[in-house]
């Protein structure tokens, strides 16, 4: 016998043992290193499923009934083998949405329902009511055994209970509900994980085997000498007990078997408290995959000793069953190994502690949230901060459901063996597997099917398990069980509708899975499922194909500010919480300059503001929570009209908007008139989008305004027809001026009063400017109105929007080339007749003037020069050299050399001195230069071959060149002189010299001089005197010829860029 | 098992857990279910405590593959 203070005292230290690693497992969690987030902790967690009942109960009912223990743990590593996709699908989905508890992912699954988490909170506390008053029983039991049993000298035990009037299995209750309390509800958490309880569970789950490899060492080969021989002992012993070796028995028919597979391959998957540590504490996905191979593994090394160690116990005590459940403690006590006795009693109290711990803070959850919110939510809430009740409340549910485990304990007494009572509880969780694998990989499966077979459900199990086993513990009169309900022998529980033949679970797991699921599946199949029922079974049937849809297609009209959400979190999960989560929200996201999120990630924070709730009090409660709050405050959330018409899938929406817009660039490139095209244009946004106004305005650069080119739909003086300034002030000017789309999904919402007013008596909901460009630069804009919807404008939209005005650009650019290609044909003709013109007048022929010789040429640089050169004879000797170049090269231009020639040639021969020429030739063109905003620059020689004389003057020429024979140097005449047609008066200067016999007198146009190269600059005077010097003995002609040569040498370019006129003249000797 | 794409895998999976839930159950089980020894213990304890360890080596082997295709790992994550 242990003292009760040393026993007291070790599992005391063993708890404050526990309590360490969790709480230092929260602390390093808070400073973002997890311990636990690895697959080897999620692994050990996991075994939370190995309880007192395997630690004591398989050997109880292996040294009882015989090997129908192993179907426990067989199913389990059966499942495990799907975990990677079952498992893991499961995960992601909770993760998706923030799900917190199975109730919570069978609600969410199920149209959010309130009603549904409701049931399977109720369903779920009181099926684990059995599992843990096993738990309350297993530790007491040991507890006191541990404490009380004497040592007979003959090596039987004495068992007599402590103080009658101590209850230890009370004490125990009180103890776990308060490690429940400490590791799951010390403070509100917005997650619903528990990293430190995690920690705790593994540690648990550490001692357990280590407890329970111990003692089966100790007794295969410490009592005995291994498998073989306790074997061969027990068959020699007990020859009429092989039952216990082989199955397909009486005690264990092959459909016991089965059952028992059955139903802990779905409450391994659907305790729970196997849902929470699986699921909502499972940090990373990733970590499914070892525990794939570890938790089986556990489950075998849990049991590899369970049956040497029954054996052995029946070996021990002569067969004696009664006590089979705690051979494990007797064993050791029996031996005198206290210490291994002592451990194998904290093993026990792991399991029991980790499975009460975990079921409870994972019931109190549901009970919170499914139970406790909606009566909060209809009690209305605006008051005050909730977060400080919700937390107690959370509380007095975990000690709620221990003590609830602890009343049943109270009733069911010792009528029960460990294992049976666990059973019923394995059966419960069995009931919530269709819904949800149905949920998971089922479309139809619907709210109504899922409620209608868990209630069935949970109806038959209440009636063929739990109503028998409050019989067998005398509490219910055994009436019932003999003759039925209302006295129908086809009513007995455990031969309902006369299925007798059967043991109690197959039994009853036949009849509970018959109704649940085929009231599931006949239900749902005979349902409609409305869109939310199609919304959530696609999010959950098929999440990864869902989620990159998510909903952009919501807003909410009136929607509350960031402020205004954090404080409605903060009535929920405390202020401090609510501060640091919305923080970490908001953390990349882009603010407006309004401080508030654009109206499409208002709903993204309303969703997000929706999970942090649900973290805290599930999805469902999160849900309602929100509407209410939104429709309190009159705002709601309003599908965005959908603007294509189609179901909500990406890919084929953008088929649509493709082809719209596909059918817009056909439209822009047609080729017809350009209003033709704008109005098309229009007409299939119209027709597309059933907007009821759509207007092209195009800039009109003169009066600096946007005009209407084109206009679609219902006619508004103001916004149809009238034209627009480029304003700021205006939501079309901003479009334009900063050349992006400016849209208004709301009209209640305006922020430029002079355009407000029009919207509003317009009726206008929503609309849009897109600005038409052409090479990015904005020419007009395009808009669209709406009276009937608000909201069209969705960000996938506005780029279509803007596609629209972009194809709408294409066509004005195109129109416009074209446009400019006629002007070029246009001028092309006029600069064919300039050319001729001025062809016409360059002279045909040169005169036969005595004594010198004389060349001339003008080579036009394109198809018409302002150039203009002409000789004029005077007498036998004499002769006059003009050299002119008219600015521009028009018809006009071309007109005025031409008047210019008929002048001189008619004007000149009467005036006799070069300077008077001038004045008069300026006098007479004054007006008509000035008209035609033309200038023309002149020179003028006269010479006289019989006096070697000559006199000349400029109008602002380009001084021409004399290489004179005896220097051998060129000079530059010049003379003063202004421009023609800029002044109307001006005074000629006349200057004289005389040309004597070889000198070389070049007259040229500023087409020589300025002739350019990238190196070397201008061709400039002194190149062109250089040549000069070396070609002049050369013939005229070929000077000219000569020099253009080197001049296009020079330029490197065998047309000029202006035109080249020259006239070079020789006096012979 | 190479080249086998996620979906694959998947039935892969589904087909060791089938086969598990059968070789556990009548009439497979009927097989090992005899009064005969091996080694000392009962046939059918031998089965399951060789049976069992082999499953968990299986699952062992295949997640060891899952481990060495990151790349198909990925894939997984899209498929599902």
């Amino acid at each position: 016998m242990i003292s009760v203070q040393l026993v007291a005292l070790i599992s005391l230290a063993y708890f404050a043992l526990l309590f360490g690693v969790a709480y230092f497992a929260d602390k390093r969690r808070e400073a973002g290193r997890s311990i636990i987030s690895n697959s080897h902790i999620y692994s050990l967690s996991l075994a939370v499923f190995v309880t007192t009942w395997t630690l004591y109960g398989s050997v109880g009912r292996a040294a009882t009934s015989g090997l129908d223990f192993l179907p426990v743990y067989l199913g389990p590593t059966l499942i495990a083998f799907t975990w990677w996709f079952f498992l893991r699908k499961m995960v992601l989905v909770s993760k998706e949405h923030n799900i917190v508890s199975i109730a919570d992912f069978i609600s969410s699954r199920y149209r959010k329902s309130a009603v549904l988490g409701a049931i399977v909170t109720i369903f779920a506390v009181i099926g684990i009511m059995p599992y843990i008053a096993l738990q309350l029983k297993a530790v007491a039991h040991t507890f006191d055994l541990l404490t009380t049993t004497q040592v007979g000298p003959g090596g039987s035990a004495q068992f007599t209970p402590l103080a009658p009037r101590m209850d230890t299995a009370f004490i125990v209750a009180t103890v776990l509900a308060l490690f429940g309390v400490l590791f799951g509800a010390r403070r509100l958490d917005a997650s619903a994980r528990h990293e430190g309880l995690v920690a705790a569970v593994a540690l648990e789950s550490i001692i357990k085997l280590v407890a329970f490899l111990a003692v089966g060492v100790f007794v295969t080969y410490g009592l005995f000498d291994g498998y073989a021989d306790i074997f061969q002992r027990f068959f020699a012993t007990f020859p009429d007990r092989d039952y216990l070796v082989t199955i397909g028995t009486t005690q264990i028919p092959y459909a016991k078997w089965f059952s028992l597979t059955f139903i802990s391959i779905m409450a391994v998957m659907f305790l729970p408290r196997q849902f929470h540590i699986m699921v909502i504490e499972n940090s990373d996905p990733k970590h499914i995959k070892s525990a794939m191979w570890r938790f089986p593994a556990y489950m075998f090394l849990i049991n590899l000793f369970v049956i040497p160690i029954a054996l052995g116990g029946l070996l021990m005590f002569g067969g004696d069953t009664t006590h089979a459940d705690y051979f494990v403690l007797h064993l050791p006590l029996e031996s005198g190994h206290h210490w291994l006795a002592l451990l194998v009693f904290l093993g026990g109290f792991s399991g029991a502690a980790g499975m009460v711990m975990v079921s409870s803070i994972a019931l109190a959850t549901m009970i919170l949230n499914h139970l406790v919110m909606p009566i909060v939510i209809k009690l209305r809430f605006e008051s005050h901060d909730l977060s400080g009740f919700l937390i107690n409340m959370k509380r007095l549910a975990i000690v709620a459901v221990i003590f609830q485990g602890y009343l049943y304990y109270k009733i069911i007494g010792d009528s029960f063996a460990l294992v049976n009572i666990g059973l019923i509880s394995f059966v419960a969780a069995t009931q919530f597997a269709p819904a949800v694998i149905g949920g998971l990989y089922w479309r139809r499966g619907n709210v109504s099917g899922a409620t209608t077979g868990l209630l069935l459900g949970f109806v038959v199990w209440f009636y063929t398990l739990l109503v028998p086993s409050f019989v067998r513990s005398g509490w219910v009169k055994t009436d019932i069980l003999e003759n039925g309900l209302f006295d129908l022998p086809l009513l007995r529980p455990t031969e309902l509708f006369g299925l007798s033949g059967f043991d109690l679970w197959t039994h009853s797991l036949f009849w509970t899975m018959f109704f649940n699921l085929s009231a599931y599946l006949l239900v749902s199949l005979l349902t409609r499922p409305n869109s939310i029922d199609r919304e959530q079974a696609a999010k959950f049937v098929d999440p990864e194909s869902y989620r990159e849809e998510e909903q952009k297609r919501r807003r909410i009209s009136k929607a509350p500010t960031i402020m205004e959400f954090v404080n409605l979190m903060a009535k929920f999960i405390g202020e401090k919480q609510a501060h640091a989560t919305i923080a970490e929200y908001l953390g990349d996201r882009e603010i407006d300059e309004r401080g508030s999120l654009s109206e499409y990630d208002l709903p993204n924070l309303k969703r997000f503001a929706e999970r942090t709730l649900a973290g805290s009090v599930g999805t469902a409660p999160a849900r309602i929570i929100i509407e209410n709050y939104l429709s309190a405050r009159g705002s709601e959330m309003e599908d965005v009209f959908d603007i294509f018409g189609t179901v909500t899938l990406s890919r084929t929406a953008s088929r649509e908007q493709l082809g719209v817009l596909y059918e817009a660039a056909s439209i822009a490139a047609s080729g017809e008139e350009l209003k033709n095209i704008l109005d098309n244009i229009l007409e299939l946004l119209m027709r597309q989008f059933k907007f009821d106004l759509c207007v092209i305005r195009i800039l009109d650069e003169d009066r600096n305004s946007l005009i209407v080119r084109s206009q679609k739909g219902m006619s508004s003086e103001h916004l149809g027809e009238s034209e627009r300034d480029l304003s700021m002030d205006t939501y079309i000017g901003e479009a334009f001026l900063t050349n992006s789309v400016n849209k208004v999904n709301d009209t209640d919402f305006l922020e430029k009063p002079h355009s407000a007013q029009i919207i509003h008596r317009e009726g206008i909901k929503s609309f849009a400017h897109a600005p038409i460009t052409v090479e990015g630069q904005p020419m007009g804009v395009l808009s669209a109105f709406s009276r009937s919807v608000k909201g069209i404008f969705t960000e996938e939209f506005v780029e279509r929007f803007r596609s629209l005005a972009g194809q709408i650009g294409v066509a004005w650019r195109n129109a416009s080339q074209t446009r400019r290609l006629i002007e070029v044909r246009g001028q092309e003709r006029e600069l064919q007749i300039a050319k001729n013109i001025q062809l016409g007048l360059l002279p045909t022929q040169t005169p036969k003037t005595t004594g010198i010789s004389l060349a001339g040429i003008c080579v036009p640089a394109r198809q018409v020069g302002g150039d203009y050169y002409d000789y004029l004879e005077r007498g036998e000797n004499g002769i006059d050299l003009i050299i002119a170049d008219v600015s521009g090269h028009n018809v006009g231009a071309a007109l005025i050399m031409a008047e210019a020639r008929t002048f001189i040639q008619a004007q000149a021969r009467q005036i006799d001195s070069a300077n008077e020429i001038m004045e008069a030739i300026n006098r007479f063109f004054y007006a008509d230069l000035t008209r035609a905003e033309l200038f023309i620059t002149m020179f003028y020689l006269k010479y006289n071959s019989a006096n070697h004389e000559m006199a000349y003057a400029s109008a602002g020429h380009n001084p021409p060149l004399i290489w004179r024979r005896d220097s051998n140097a060129c000079e530059w005449l010049d003379a003063e002189g202004l421009i023609l047609g800029i002044r109307k008066e001006v005074v000629f200067e006349e200057k004289k010299g005389t040309l004597n016999p070889g000198d070389l007198v070049l007259l040229y146009t500023d087409g020589i001089i300025e002739a350019e190269n990238a190196r070397e600059g201008f061709f400039g005077r002194d190149r062109l005197c250089a040549l000069v010097s070396e070609y002049h003995d050369r013939p005229p002609q070929e000077i000219i010829n000569n020099l253009l040569d080197q001049v296009r040498l020079f330029t490197g370019m065998q047309t000029f860029n202006d035109d080249v006129t020259m006239i070079v003249m020789r006096v012979e000797k | 098992m190479k080249d086998l794409r996620p979906t694959q895998i998947k039935e892969a999976w589904t087909l060791l857990f089938v086969l598990g839930v059968i070789m556990i159950n009548y009439p497979f089980i009927h097989i090992f279910n005899k009064e005969t020894t091996v080694f000392g213990s009962p046939l059918l304890v031998v089965y399951f405590m060789v049976g069992w360890p082999l499953s968990i080596l299986v699952v062992y082997i295949f997640v060891r593959h899952l481990e060495h295709q990151p790349t198909e790992d990925e894939g997984k994550d899209s498929e599902e």
